[in-house]
This record gives structure tokens, sequence and C-alpha cells, in this order.
């Protein structure tokens, strides 16, 4: 999710460059064609949402609950 | 200018980047046959799965210099009377196909920074006789379009050559209506790229 957008979704990948006349440079890489959509947030409530729904607790070691 | 180019700055000079990607489509626009590291014209159409009928009225000029690496038509209809921004433009194909989808009632704006593509795309929508779609020149990090203007932006193939990506990502969200929906072709990389090789011009372009 960047700059307000919401619902970002891969939909189709594929090698796209296999078998061009020339050989590319950033092949090593495992480049593929990728399609994806997004969506402008409707409005701040929306956006406040979005970026609510992405808090999550991360357990680290060193915690009281990784001590107890 | 966002942190992210400011960071990259140090290690990349943006102007001889987007001077080598220049150099790289005028050589699509004028020599589409000279065989690139890429799929270019109907062959590339077909595996990127484009509907014959999509191509139908489109004159060959412009399909032979086609140089995406997705379909955005296929990630929602565009409907009649719609407005559009396809951003990195090159010679108009999606450009045009688009103006054909949203028809006589809706709008199509154009955008690329390479000169030799524009004069394509531009002679293509006189031929096709699609008066709804005009090109302008600009980058992608500063979109020559209204804030809230287009119900869809759609671009093919353009994103991983902008240095900023963000700053490119944040013009397509202002040009956009509340709601409006980004389709875009685009490529990822299965494995991590590093640093140093991100500082390589040739890595950009090919």
């Amino acid at each position: 999710m960047a700059a307000g957008f919401v619902g970002f979704e891969i939909t189709w990948r594929k090698d796209v460059f296999g078998g061009a006349p020339q050989a590319g440079s950033a092949e090593k890489f495992g480049t593929l064609g990728i399609n994806f959509r997004a969506r402008k947030a409707a409005n701040q409530d929306e956006w406040t949402a979005a970026l609510e729904a992405l808090r999550c607790k991360i357990p680290v070691d060193g915690t009281e609950e990784a001590r107890a | 200018m966002s942190d992210v180019l400011r960071e990259q700055e140090s290690a990349l000079d943006v102007n001889v980047l987007r001077q080598a990607i220049q150099e790289e489509y005028n050589e699509v626009a004028s020599h589409p046959h000279k065989g690139f590291h890429f799929h270019t014209g109907r062959p590339l159409a077909r595996i990127l799965e484009y509907q014959d009928e999509w191509l139908e009225g489109i004159p060959e000029s412009c399909i032979e210099s086609f140089a995406g690496t997705g379909n955005p038509f296929s990630l929602g209809e565009l409907s009649s009377g719609e407005r559009i921004v396809d951003v990195g433009c090159g010679a108009g194909i999606d450009s045009l196909i688009a103006a054909k989808k949203v028809g006589p009632n809706g709008r199509v704006i154009g955008v690329d920074m390479t000169s030799s593509m524009l004069k394509k795309s531009r002679r293509a929508a006189e031929e096709a006789e699609l008066k709804n779609v005009q090109f302008r020149e600009g980058y992608a990090e500063a979109l020559p379009v209204d804030d809230g203007w287009a119900d869809v932006v759609i671009s093919n193939g353009v994103l991983n050559l902008m240095p900023d990506k963000a700053a490119a990502l944040e013009e397509m969200n202002r040009v956009l209506k509340p709601g409006g929906r980004l389709q875009i072709g685009d490529i990822l990389v299965q494995k991590a790229v590093p640093e140093s090789a991100k500082r390589k011009i040739d890595l950009w372009t090919g």
C-alpha cells in the first residue's frame, strides 16, 4: 500500500522477456511481467481504516512473554 | 522531491538515467524492428494477452513500437464516458485502446517524456480519427494533469523505469478522483537487486 491506495492486488505474472532478440542485463534478477491494481481511498476514513488494518504486534525475543 | 529520490541522488544521476531511457525509447520509436532485450509490437501484444479486437483500427506505426510488460485492460473494464490517464504512453497503443473503450464522451490523456514517441502517438490518433485523446509531454513524477481529473490511471512497463517510484505513485493518486482505479502493467524482480547494481544505468534500461 502506498500513497493513499487501498486494495492492492497482483493479478497476473508471466515471463514476458523470454526469447527476446537481445539478452537483458536484468535477467539474472528473475524479472517477470505483472499486472497489478489498486484504488484511491474514497475518503480519509477509508484510508485511516486501511492503515489501521496493517497494524500488528511483532513478537520480539526479550519481551515479557519470551522470558516467562 | 521525495526522501527516496534524495537518498538515490547521491548514488544515481537522475538526469543521466532519464537521458539513457529516452535514447532507448527513441530507438523503439524510430527502429522498432531492431531487436531489443524485450519483445515489441504485435508479438508482444499476444504474449501480454491483448485481444485482437482491441487493436482493430489502431495504426501499425503505433503497434510496432509497443513495449509494455503487462495488460492494464485485464484489470477492469473501462466504461463509456470515463476519463483515463496513461502514464508513459509511448507510441500511444494503450491510450488509443482506452479511447476506443471510453467512447466519444470519455477522455484520455497520454503522458510521455520522449518526443519521438509523442510524435508517433499524435499521428496515430489522427490516423485512427480518435478525437477524445490528447498527448502531453511530461514526467510521471510531475503529471501535467489536474487534481482529481481521472477515473482510471493506466500505465504499462513504466514504473520500473522511474527513479522516484513513490513520487510517481503520489502523482497518480493526485490525478485520480476519490475511489479512482489504478491499473498497471509492470515488472517485478524475484531476486533482491544489490544497491551497487542499482547505480548501473544499463541495468535500468536493459
